[in-house]
């Protein structure tokens, strides 16, 4: 576990490109609000929208963590956890979101985010009504980890449950394992 | 001597396939049976190790004829590489390939269709042929 824990910043500090902040979570700002007008402003496809790019994104993302880092498998979906917050945010944005709300069978996390240290969300503000309710502005994040977790034969479901944007006092993404993918063979063999 | 190099995606399929020293080696013909087959005994080798010892330690066997050496990452990927007798565990240099050659060339190429079907790609395959024909063991 203390291994998890240097290996990310180990990364992020040699082994990684950075842009500058204001220009990612600019830029990242206009993809939503050029989603928003796409789609006129049906929120609920732009939420779609959004957790789609975010899934082609992780499925490969998934690749440069496993190389840069060497990680093993994981022998828990704990470990697990671990890792995406430790080694994943860490690498990928610097941060290191805390976990919690472990379901009592062990399958389900939540991955939070205290107010101001989202950096998607840093000079967001919503004053449409309806997109305050309807708009998980940062879905892409819940795609990612969703393709991400697939990549190594998790197959999960990924949501946000509560959005500082939308008033919550944190911003929480809930992280459901349905079940471990198994190998495939190939067809018509046994 | 180094034979020729497999590499499997997640899918079974084989995305990449190529091959050194053609006539000096074996003469057998590869064909797409072939990379089946390979496919499935490095599978189930794999699987017996893993059985026995509860790691991911399946990293090459060896006949009379020919070595392989064998690494799968963590996504699945898996990359077989056929050698002869005498060449030292490739092993690390398989891991090379993923880690430089196909995370950069092929994730990495906006390209690409996310789902790999075959590695179509100068880039990678060059680099892949010099990094194989730099190695002692190559000739």
């Amino acid at each position: 576990m203390s291994k998890v824990r240097t290996i990310g910043a180990d990364v992020w500090k040699h082994k990684t490109d950075k842009v500058s902040l204001e220009l990612f979570t600019l830029m990242y700002g206009s993809i939503v609000s050029q989603l928003c007008d796409d789609f006129e402003h049906d929120y609920t496809k732009v939420n779609q929208q959004l957790d789609k790019m975010g899934y082609n994104i992780g499925l490969r993302l998934i690749e440069e963590v496993l190389a840069k880092t060497g990680l093993p498998r994981c022998h828990s979906f704990r470990e697990t956890a671990d890792a995406v917050t430790r080694v994943g945010f860490k690498m990928f944005l610097n941060i290191t979101p805390q976990l919690g709300n472990w379901s009592v069978d062990n399958k389900q996390f939540s991955i939070i985010f205290p107010p101001g240290t989202n950096p998607l969300v840093e000079f967001v503000e919503c004053y449409d009504e309806r997109a305050r309710r309807e708009l998980w502005y940062s879905n892409i994040l819940a795609g990612v980890i969703r393709g991400a977790l697939e990549m190594v034969q998790l197959s999960c479901e990924t949501e946000f449950v509560s959005d500082v944007l939308q008033g919550a006092a944190q911003t929480e993404l809930r992280v459901k394992i349905i079940k471990v993918l198994e190998d495939e063979v190939p067809q018509g063999e046994e | 001597m180094i034979y020729s190099l497999y590499i499997f995606d997640r899918h079974s399929d084989c995305i990449f396939r190529r091959e050194w020293h053609k006539d000096s080696g074996k003469k057998a013909g590869i064909n797409d049976d072939m990379s089946k087959l390979i496919f499935g005994i490095c599978l189930s080798l794999r699987n017996i190790a893993r059985n026995l010892t509860d790691s991911d330690s399946f990293l090459t066997y060896s006949t009379s004829q020919y070595k392989t050496h064998y690494y799968e990452t963590p996504s699945n990927l898996k990359l077989v590489l056929f050698t002869d007798l005498l060449t030292v565990s490739l092993v690390n240099e398989l891991r090379q390939i993923y880690e430089t050659l196909y995370v950069e060339y092929v994730v990495k190429n906006p390209l690409q269709t996310t789902e790999v079907k075959t590695i179509d790609n100068i880039m990678f395959s060059m680099g892949v042929d010099a990094l194989i024909q730099s190695l002692p063991g190559y000739a």
